[in-house]
Order: C-alpha cells, then structure tokens, then sequence
C-alpha cells in the first residue's frame, strides 16, 4: 500500500484521535498568531503612548553668533520658508511659531475694544495655534470654532473674557493697529476661536517674561499673515520670527528628526541653535520600555512554550503508536517510509489547522475584548504573522515526528512487538 | 490491589508516558504563573508611567493673611495617594542692604519705571528647591557659584551675577533684606550662590525695576515668610503637590478643601494633569493589551491542557476495558486515572514555582538593566544641537518586581486541580459509558 494511501486511511480510521490532535494544533497555532499580533500591537501603542508626551525640539536664532546693536541682536530672523523646510521633515507632526505683535484692537464700528489692567493686547501670530505652548500646555482650552491653521490668513483667537466684554462672537471681526503715530496698517481679522483660561493668573510662577505683564485675557492669536502685516511700514526688519517649535509624532525618534533637519543644507545652521524638548518622554520612557520588554517577554514566552508543547504531543501520540510501528517493519516497510507516513499524517491535520487558526486568531482578541469589556483595535493578525507560523510551524512539526520517531526506529520489530503493551 | 498503589505503580512503570505528563503540566504551571507575574509587573509600571506624568495640584493661598502653614502642608501630604514631591513658594519684594545697613545699588536701565519705595528693591523668589523654580527650569537662569537654595536653607540668597559685582557681594557674604513697607523690619542672609542668565530678558521696558533679572534675589522659605507674614515660621503662598495618580486628583483636592485650619474659600485650586490627560487613551489602550494577551494565554491553556488529558486517556482505552473486565468499578477505575493526573499535576505545580521564580527573576534583571543603560545613555546629537532636561531626575518611582506572588501561585493551583479534575473526568466519560466486552473487542 502507498504510503499516502496509508496516511490518509489513518487519519480517516482514527478520526477522533485526529480530531483532537487538530484542536490541539488549532488552538495553539491560534495562541501563536495572537502573540504575534499583540506584540506589534503593543508595539503600535507604545508608540502612540510616546506621540502624545509632547516631544518637540526648537529652532531660534542664535544670538551668541549674530552680533548686537544697541541692545539688539543683530542676527537674522527665521523666514517662512525655513520654517516650511524643517515642518516638511519626516517625522513632524506639527510645527508653530510665534511672532508677537502688541496691537490694540478695534471693532466693525471702530471702537477699541474694552480690555482688562493693560494698554493693548498680546498677540501671538501663529502658524498652527493648537501647536501653542499655551493650548499644548492645557493652560488655555479652545471651547468654540476651530485653531488657526497655516492656510488662513486672517484668523483670530479671543478669550471667552474678551468676547463676553465686547459682545464679539464667532465669525465677528476685529481689526488690529500695532503703532497708530507710524501708520502701521489697520488689519482686519476674523474671529475663528474662543478659548477658556484654565490656568490661575494669578499665580506669580510665569512671571518671568513680558507676558507676564498682560491679563490672559487680552492674549490674542493671530494668523502669522496678520501678524506680518501689522508690522509693515514699522519694523520688519527688527522684528521678526525667532523662535519656531517643531513637534514629532514619536519621542523616541526625535534625535534623528533632528539630525535629519540639521541636514538642511539651504538653511544657515550657525545663526540658528536647536534645542530638544522631550522632558514628559524621559520621564516615562523607562517605565514604558519597561511595560513593553515585559510584554515582548511575555509572547517570547507563549512561543517557546508552544513549540515545547507541539513537541509534547506529538510525541506522546506517536509513542502510542509503537505496536503499530513494529507491525509496519515487520511486513518489511522501510524506516523512513514509517517517519514520512507520520509525517505525512501530521501535515495533513495542519494544513487544516493552520489557515483555521489564522481565521481563529483574527477574531480572538476582538471577541475577548468585547466579552472582557475592552476595547483592542490594533491587535491585527497579518499575513505575514501566518507565513512565519506556517513556516516556522511545519518545520517544527516535522523535526518533532522525526525526534519522536528516533527511540521506536532504533528497535527491531522482533524486540518491539514482544515488549508489553 | 488498591487504587493508590495501581495509580502509584502505573506511573513508575510507564516512566515515558509520566514524565510526558509531567513535562507537560510543568510548562503549563510555569506559563501561567510567569504570565500573572509579568501582568502585575505591567501594572506597576503603568502605575509608574502615571505617577511619572507629573500631575499635580497648585494651591494659590496668595490671599491668605497668613498663607499655607508648615502644619497644613504636612496634613495635605498625609492624604493617601500623594506622591511626597511636592514645591512650595513664596513672593515679594525686599529692600537690600548691606550688612551695615547701606542700601545696595540695584540695575535700573532698561525698566520701564522705578516704583517710589523700591529705588533699592527688587523681587524675592523663594523655592523649596531654587534649582525647580520656572526662572530656573523656564527662564534659563543658571547658578554659577555657590550652590542652591533647598527645603533645609536658612538665611540664605542666591543673587545676579551683576548685581554681586556691582556691589561687591560674594558667595559667604552676608546682606540685610528688609520689609518694603516697613523699614525697620530686616533680616540678615548669607550670599549662598550667584546665579546669572542665559536668555535676555525680553520684558526689557515693560517691566518695572524690581522686576529685571539684574534686581531679583532667590531665597528660601522661612526668609521670605518673615518678610511677608513677620514671623519665624515656613509659611508659604503657593504650593504644587504632586499625586501617584492623576486620576485621583479630583478626589485628593476634594479632600484637602475638607482639612481644617485654612480659609479655603480665598485660595485658588487648579490641577495640572495635561500630559496625563494627552497620554490617557493612549496609556489605556497600552493597558488592555496586555489585559488581552493574559486572558488569551489563560483560555488556550485551559483548551490545551483539556485536550491533552483527553488524547493521553483515549490511549489507555483498552487498559479500562481490561480492568473493567477484572470486576474494578467504575467509580475507582476512574479515581485511579485521576489520582495519577493529580500526582503528576502536585509534583509539577511544586516544582513550577521554582521554574517560574527562577524566569520571573531572569526578567526583572533584564528589566533593570534595560532602565539603567537607558537612562546612562547619552544624548548624542551633533552640531549645534542641545539636549533639553537631560536624564530624568528621581521621580520616585516604584522599583518593578516580577515575581511570583502567593495569590498567583493559589490561583494556579486551584485552577489546575479542578482542570486536571474536569478533564480527566470528561475524556473518561466515553470509555466509561462502555460495556468491557465493547471496549475489549474494539480494534486498538
């Protein structure tokens, strides 16, 4: 009889004993795949957990190199453009920069608008406002409309004070005069945003710079147009952008973002210094890789215990095979003929099993996790999870029949069939 | 014969077959002791990712006539949950003299005005720890000699390098700081260290004089809260407290509104958690993960032993059927299959703490090693590049132990007895339900 035939007509004839065999393999091929699959997972959210701590670094002018007159540097400010190079670096997430203008600010009728303690406002002209230390920070809230982004020209962002005072809402406009005796332009802007002061002013920890000097809420941010063009015909060329913040999608990358954008060559690197801000992310990144060794250990471990456990078993099955096998040679089959038909045997059960366990593993997390009440989304098992196991799988089981079969092959059939059951 | 010594004598002689069982129940104990200690190792790191997101409440008692109390604050850190770290601060002014009482020359160039009473004064910042303060860690002061004023300074000031030169004052000097309001009221403080400034001040012609970098004195506690409160005590304005969880925090400042002693209806509470607030989804998220692959591996486990005990016992169908056919009942064939799981399953369970102590131990060593070479490793960014905060300071944070704990180790062991028990019972019931003469008859 063809050994083939044989092999199938076994598994057919024991069809319980196959039965379990292919659960067994089903469910830890299953086991395996989820491993995989939560590994990168975890993998994923590690890296998420790192993109929300706020990694940023910051290009300002350098002031040691640029030279001073009058108790001004002289040095270069950045340009639009620069700022655009670096945000377009792999790896940004968002970029903002602040050009700080101190207008007062008028209504559609003309008026100028009643503000808190201080002469004019703050205003930051901004790129991307959510990008704002002060948003970023929590101190202030956006609670109607929307951010200022880098394609608007002429947006604002007032405080819920400043609106409630001067009955301005959404969609209202304002207009902005930074030096009225040096006929800078009227410039008018649209307000998109209203945001909540969360932080206590009057706590005294931020007073260390001039914009301690204003109430929170006559701060005001501009579009980075707007802010431009209040400038014209004062000062462009003493005033400018000096500082911009650059903030990455992962912590754990930001050195070589930065590295990347020293290699810039277009932009001057010694009239500009760079300063890595990535204090949140050192603070947990030790608790983090912890967290996710203990969780690559953890698979590391469900995979050699899995292979130990195939091993296991198959070995016990066909130790439980050992008359059958003196019976075999005996009617003169050849050894290997008896290992290939194990073998064979085996195979078929995980040709089953296999792509069942891949159909298994993708529900598995998914079920668990809405059984267990929580919620899972990027454990995904993906093909090439399946290629590694089947490959990795097929060659363990074959090296398991082999092994198994060594101790039974190295008897004569005479010596195994008068040993006792 | 007994059933003990058939289940006693069965396990010796069929040596491969035990040692299969008992390999394989071994391995089976290990993984899941090991994967409980690793998940409780998780948890305490995700304690330590919370605690180490800085949240923390400020206390703003500026309004108070006598600010926050050495005893309030010792109250406040007796909540549960607090993390210890906290800062405590104070502001105001102070004329300056020297140790003879000569008013000392202060920087007025470049103020937008010099306020009638402080021609000689300028601003106090008092710190438990001068090193933290936002001038400091924000506005880029740094000390250059001497050294820093901490929670144990008395008497002591850091003062602007400008400033030193300008009136002559050296570390281990001694000036007089004296109340602005009230003249006669000073107390005498030794030069502790000479701090200067990295980055210009950009409030240059806004400020007013005591406020320019050249004109500001840090100090400690106690020497501010004489010249604010006129006392000897450490009373403070401010006070940030930091917490082992921010979600806690709302509780914790609830209850410290709840302490006696303090007209909390004048100060002013905020929390600071955004960092824990941005990391939350992410964090939990982190957290379900490894919730999942627990409960993955403890539900293929319990299949997997399942299944083997039922493939082993199907092998011995012939064996129930020969004692069956000698008058043995059912009932203690049945005992007899049981009582060999059993044996083999207390062996491998004892012999299972050891293992999984042993790799439990492997992986916290790993663990430790990882954050000590992470935390040595130097930043090394080339150019003009600088790297910010640098190492993270001692946050305090708890040490991860993965071990197996004595809760585990009776989870695994109740949970294995009744499998091993449930199993056996189940892939016996078949074979049982024969008739001998079936079961002999059937073709092995």
């Amino acid at each position: 009889m063809n050994l083939v035939i044989r092999a199938v007509l076994y598994t057919g004839r024991k069809w319980k004993k196959t039965l379990l065999l292919f659960c067994l393999l089903l469910t830890i091929t299953t086991l395996v795949l989820s491993g995989l699959a939560i590994a990168d997972a975890q993998e994923k959210q590690t890296e998420e957990v790192r993109g929300t701590t706020g990694a940023s670094f910051t290009v300002e002018r350098d002031l040691s190199t640029g030279g001073w007159t009058s108790g001004y540097s002289t040095q270069r400010f950045m340009t639009e453009d620069m700022i655009q190079k670096i945000a377009a670096t792999d790896g940004i997430a968002g970029y903002d920069a602040t050009l700080i203008t101190l207008p007062r600010f008028f209504n559609s009728k003309r008026e100028p608008l009643v503000i808190e303690t201080n002469f004019s406002c703050y205003c930051y002209g901004s790129y991307n406002s959510q990008y704002h230390e002060l948003f970023l920070s929590g101190r202030f809230e956006l609670v109607e409309g929307t951010h200022i982004t880098d394609d608007l020209t002429n947006g604002a962002i007032i405080s819920r004070q400043l609106a409630d005072q001067n009955g301005l809402k959404i969609g209202d406009t304002v207009t902005g005069i930074y030096y009225p005796e040096n006929n800078t332009p009227a410039v008018d802007m649209e307000i998109i945003g209203i945001f909540d002061i969360v932080a206590d002013k009057g706590d005294q920890i931020n007073m260390y710079d001039d914009a301690s000097y204003y109430d929170y809420s006559n701060y005001i941010f501009c579009s980075m147009k707007a802010s431009e063009d209040m400038l014209k015909g004062w000062g462009e060329d003493s005033d400018g952008i000096s500082e911009a913040y650059f903030y990455v999608t992962d912590a754990a990358q930001l050195d070589n973002v930065i590295r990347k954008v020293q290699g810039i060559s277009s932009i001057e690197w010694d009239n500009f210094k760079i300063t890595a801000n990535n204090e949140v992310y050192q603070n947990i990144s030790g608790a983090l890789t912890d967290t996710s060794s203990l969780i690559t250990t953890l698979i590391a471990l469900i995979t050699a215990v899995s292979m130990v456990l195939i091993i296991l078993i198959l070995s016990m099955s066909i130790r439980g095979r050992k008359h059958e096998i003196g019976i075999l040679l005996a009617v003169g089959i050849a050894k290997p003929a008896v290992i290939f038909q194990y073998a064979l045997e085996t195979f078929l059960i995980a040709i089953v099993a296999f792509p069942l366990a891949y159909l298994a593993s993708q529900q598995a997390a998914g079920t668990l996790g809405t059984l267990l009440g929580k919620t899972v989304e990027n454990v995904i098992v993906t093909s090439q999870h399946f290629t590694l196991v089947a490959v990795a799988g097929s060659i363990l089981l074959a090296a398991a029949v082999l092994v198994s079969c060594i101790p039974i092959m190295r008897l004569k059939p005479k010596t195994i069939l008068s040993q006792m059951e | 014969m007994s059933l003990w010594k058939r289940a006693c004598l069965y396990s010796i002689r069929k040596k491969g077959k035990t040692i299969t069982l008992l390999a394989f129940l071994l391995v089976m104990a290990t993984m899941m002791l090991t994967c409980l200690s690793i998940q409780s190792a998780t948890e305490t790191a995700n304690a330590n990712i919370k605690k180490a997101l800085l949240g923390y409440f400020t206390i703003n008692a500026k309004h108070l006539e006598s600010g926050i109390p050495e005893d309030a604050v010792s109250s406040i850190l007796a909540i549960n949950s607090l993390s210890g770290r906290y800062t405590l601060r104070s502001y105001s002014h102070a004329n300056y003299y020297d140790a003879d009482g000569k008013p000392l020359e202060i920087n007025t160039e470049g103020a937008a005005q010099v306020p009638e009473g402080y021609e000689n004064a300028g601003k106090i910042v008092a710190n438990s720890n001068s090193q933290e303060d936002s001038y400091f860690t924000d506005g880029g002061f740094v000390l250059t000699g001497g050294s820093a004023v901490t929670a144990g300074s008395r008497n002591e000031v850091l003062i602007h390098e400008k400033f030193a030169q300008h009136n002559g004052l050296a570390v281990g000097d001694t000036m007089l700081l004296g109340n602005v309001s009230e003249n006669a009221h000073t107390i005498p403080v030794t030069v502790a260290g000479i701090f200067t400034n990295t980055k210009e001040q950009d409030s240059i012609g806004i400020a007013p004089s005591y406020d320019l970098y050249d004109n500001i004195v840090f100090t400690d506690l106690s020497t501010a809260s004489f010249l604010l409160y006129g006392d000897g005590t450490a009373s403070s304005q401010y006070g940030d407290f930091y917490v082992n969880d921010p979600d806690d925090l709302d509780r914790i400042m609830t209850e410290v509104q709840r302490l006696p002693g303090m007209d909390w209806e004048s100060c002013t509470l905020t929390r600071y958690d955004n960092d824990y607030q941005n990391a939350k989804e992410s964090l939990e998220g982190l957290r379900n993960i490894v919730f999942i692959a627990i409960a993955v591996v403890s539900v293929i486990c319990f299949l997997v032993l399942a299944l083997f005990l039922t493939l082993r016992l199907r092998g011995r169908v012939h064996e129930t059927g020969v004692y069956l056919a000698m008058g043995i009942s059912k009932g203690s064939v049945l005992l007899q299959y049981l009582l060999e799981v059993i044996l083999a399953a207390a062996i491998a369970l004892l012999l299972s703490y050891g293992v999984s102590s042993a790799i439990s131990n492997q992986i916290g060593s790993r663990l430790l090693s990882q954050v000590t070479t992470e935390t040595y490793e130097a930043v090394d960014l080339t150019g003009n590049a600088e790297s910010g905060g640098g190492p993270a300071g001692d946050l305090g944070l708890s040490e991860i132990i993965v071990a197996v704990s004595a809760k585990d180790y009776l989870t695994v062991w109740a949970f294995g007895m009744v499998l091993c028990t449930a199993s056996t019972a189940l892939a016996a019931y078949p074979v049982m339900k024969m008739k001998p003469k079936s079961i002999l008859t059937q073709m092995s």
